[in-house]
């Protein structure tokens, strides 16, 4: 499989800006991404909360959303709660993937959705319509990833 | 019609454009995936933006009623001049969002809004008091109008650049270098052709010599 260029010395001002500007796309889809997960009773403790992102801005989450989330969890399960909860993007545009470490994205998927939904290695498959109702109750709650398969 | 790339006709040029081309056609289909995230989040944004407006203005429509209620009954100069000192307890949280490489704002009322305070109660009808309650409400619509609008023209502006990229990439970059590969791999098999033809008039001389 061909490489990017490497060498560009003979390039154009053009051509070179041209890939500079390609280079500068795949590397903004997932610059927004989390360096790591908070668990939702972590969350509920500070004071305003937040996750910090891979070029050192800050993701904030809604207080409204994570009493939403509440509502729906007891003790235990806030406390294996990760969030923000990812939404894999592949190579298939019709479907996500929403990446679960265990039975409580499962759960609150489903009741975010009003139907069942099962975890299938370490995913949630879900379709476009179910993506968008996600994203309209959990909207600082969830990011997108765009898979690395896509991305490499 | 693609405009040829100025390049020299070498292999190794014909090697880097292919490169080129598939760096181009793998950052076309990551911006299309892009795209249609973005016009999905933009339409929904949209959707609720309506819903916040007509819910705001049917708040401040209720409010404006009850405040000419109020001014009917005090006065205008004895209104104005109990509502010039009153204050509102009032704290808004300011955070940032990211949707698929979109930074977003995100503003959220802390806590109940309490009431309009500093006017004297003693003076004052409940009338004014209902204003105050209702002017605290549409507070709480006002917050999340200013959060959907700003989002709903940052990722319109991230839809148009993100389209331009895309007709590009669809319409000029990629259409361009393959006309250059076209181009060169032509070039290359010509030069082939020329040489078969010139080793065979080669060989006729040296056979008749």
């Amino acid at each position: 499989m061909p490489k990017p260029l490497q060498d560009e010395a003979n390039q154009s001002p053009y051509q070179k800006m041209l890939q500079d500007c390609l280079r500068g796309e795949l590397r903004i889809v997932n610059t927004g991404l989390p360096q790591g997960q908070k668990r939702l009773s972590n969350l509920l403790e500070e004071k305003y909360p937040h996750v910090v992102c891979n070029d050192g801005s800050t993701h904030s989450f809604k207080r409204t959303e994570l009493e939403y989330l509440v509502s729906m969890l007891d003790a235990d399960e806030q406390k294996a709660l990760p969030l923000p909860m990812l939404i894999e993007l592949g190579a298939n545009q019709a479907e996500a993937a929403v990446i679960c470490e265990g039975q409580v994205e499962e759960k609150v998927i489903s009741k975010a959705l009003n139907m069942p939904v099962t975890c299938e290695e370490r995913r949630i498959r879900i379709y476009k319509p179910q993506l968008a109702l996600l994203r309209r109750r959990f909207k600082t709650t969830t990011v997108y990833v765009f898979s690395p398969k896509i991305i490499a | 019609m693609p405009e040829l790339i100025k390049v020299r006709p070498t292999k190794i040029e014909l090697v880097k454009l292919k490169r080129r081309l598939f760096l181009a056609q793998r950052v076309q289909k990551i911006v299309k995936d892009r795209l249609s995230i973005l016009s999905m989040e933009f339409l929904q944004t949209a959707r609720d933006t309506v819903e916040a407006k007509r819910k705001l203005l049917d708040e401040l429509s209720k409010l404006y009623k009850a405040l000419s209620v109020a001014a009917g009954y005090h006065g205008y100069i004895a209104l104005e001049k109990e509502l010039i000192a009153t204050e509102i307890d009032l704290k808004v949280t300011a955070g940032l969002g990211n949707v698929a490489g979109v930074r977003i704002p995100s503003f959220e009322l802390m806590g109940n809004v309490k009431p309009m305070k500093g006017y004297n109660l003693v003076d004052t009808s409940s009338w004014l008091d209902r204003a105050a309650q209702l002017s605290a409400e549409s507070l709480r619509a006002i917050v999340e109008l200013a959060e959907l609008q700003r989002n709903f023209e940052l990722l319109a502006m991230e839809i148009n650049r993100t389209k331009r990229i895309t007709n590009a990439l669809e319409y000029i970059v990629i259409p361009g270098l393959q006309v250059t590969i076209n181009y060169l791999n032509m070039k290359f098999e010509e030069r082939d052709r020329e040489e078969k033809a010139r080793l065979k008039r080669v060989k006729v001389l040296v056979a008749r010599e």
